[in-house]
């Protein structure tokens, strides 16, 4: 599952290096944010893959739906002038770690038992 | 159960492209120095383009003035009727009237500055009761600033090139000698250059104040200040810088 996810984001990184597609810099902010919540919601699916408690319509709300809110909170944090994409960074930064600690505890506990 | 893991799988790995797909795209924008752009840059920078237009308004503005200058000229030369020196003239008259070179008259004041004759002395010190050097500098600075178009000192006309130099009891205009009391002729608007040297605050109201020294402002319909000898015409180092260099 991990394996796969990460093969996934390396054939992701490949694809996006040859597809022609650029956007402005003044979007980066966002698709910065956007990302971050998009790579929690990755941890957060294999975390719950490892867990055997994986649910497809959790998992893709939550990508989307994240990524998007992240996107809008820095967006309009822009418009209002107070940098509001932090409580995304520290939404988000914070639970990655967490849920990495639990995948590699995950991951351990599994190898010890076998 | 089966099933729902692989679609969950599936998921997983097209959304684990996607997320790669977006992460290759953020690197490839190479943002150099990227910073926080806070209103109060953005304001800054509105300002400094704003700034910039502004040049570039006036550098348009004055290529159209010389492009009618050069139209003008090249009408005149096409003309047969008319003559050239005629207008050629008429430049060297402005090009006097504005390097000095021309006696002029007009709407001015007229400003009397003496030291203090009282024997009452103010501080027990000869130097607070007459009048320096650099008191007239500052004068002539502040009738610059409300707009004098041309000044005298005792009849010396002040140009660039007009030092004013300490010399005890006297000061040295133009290379010659001036007693006090000393007269400062200006034109300009009378109102301004009045107000320039009475408003309080500024320096002749403080050499009047404060100092007790004699300054008078006379606002006159018509002064006349006489045109400007140089004593030495030419000029060693200042050479003019050629278009293009």
């Amino acid at each position: 599952m991990i394996i796969l996810a990460f093969v996934g984001i390396l054939i992701g990184v490949l694809i996006g290096i040859y597809l022609p597609i650029t956007y402005s810099a003044s979007y980066s902010l966002y698709v910065s944010v956007a990302i971050l919540a998009c790579l929690d919601s990755v941890f957060g699916g294999i975390r719950a893959a490892l867990e055997k408690k994986f649910n497809t319509e959790i998992f893709i709300s939550g990508f989307f739906g994240n990524a998007i809110l992240a996107a809008f909170l820095a967006y309009v944090g822009d418009r209002l002038g107070v940098p509001l994409y932090y409580a995304a960074i520290f939404a988000f930064g914070g639970r990655l770690f967490q849920n990495f600690a639990i995948i590699r505890r995950l991951i351990f506990r599994k190898r010890d038992s076998n | 159960m089966s099933n729902q893991n692989n679609s969950g799988i599936i998921w997983l790995i097209i959304l684990s492209i996607l997320l790669g797909v977006l992460l290759s795209l953020q690197m490839k924008q190479n943002i150099d120095d990227y910073d926080l752009v806070s209103l109060k840059n953005i304001q800054m920078m509105k300002n400094e383009i704003n700034n910039i237009r502004k040049e570039i308004d006036d550098i348009k503005e004055l290529t159209e003035n010389k492009k009618k200058e050069l139209e003008k000229l090249k009408t005149v030369i096409d003309d047969e009727d008319e003559d050239i020196s005629e207008l050629l003239q008429d430049e060297i008259d402005k090009l006097k009237l504005v390097s000095g070179l021309e006696d002029v008259q007009g709407p001015g004041i007229r400003i009397i500055i003496d030291d203090n004759k009282d024997e009452a002395v103010v501080g027990e010190q000869i130097n607070d009761d007459i009048v320096h050097d650099a008191d007239i500098q500052i004068i002539l600075n502040d009738l610059r600033k409300a707009g004098a178009e041309a000044i005298s000192i005792n009849g010396q006309r002040v140009m660039s090139r007009s030092e004013i130099k300490c010399g005890g009891p006297i000061i040295r205009v133009n290379g010659r000698s001036s007693a006090p009391p000393f007269v400062i002729t200006a034109i300009g608007d009378p109102k301004l250059l009045y107000a320039a040297i009475n408003a309080p605050n500024t320096h002749g109201w403080l050499l009047r104040e404060v100092h007790k020294l004699r300054v008078e402002a006379l606002m006159k319909d018509n002064v006349y200040v006489p045109k400007y000898y140089w004593a030495e015409q030419d000029f060693k180092y200042a050479k003019p810088k050629k278009e293009g260099e």
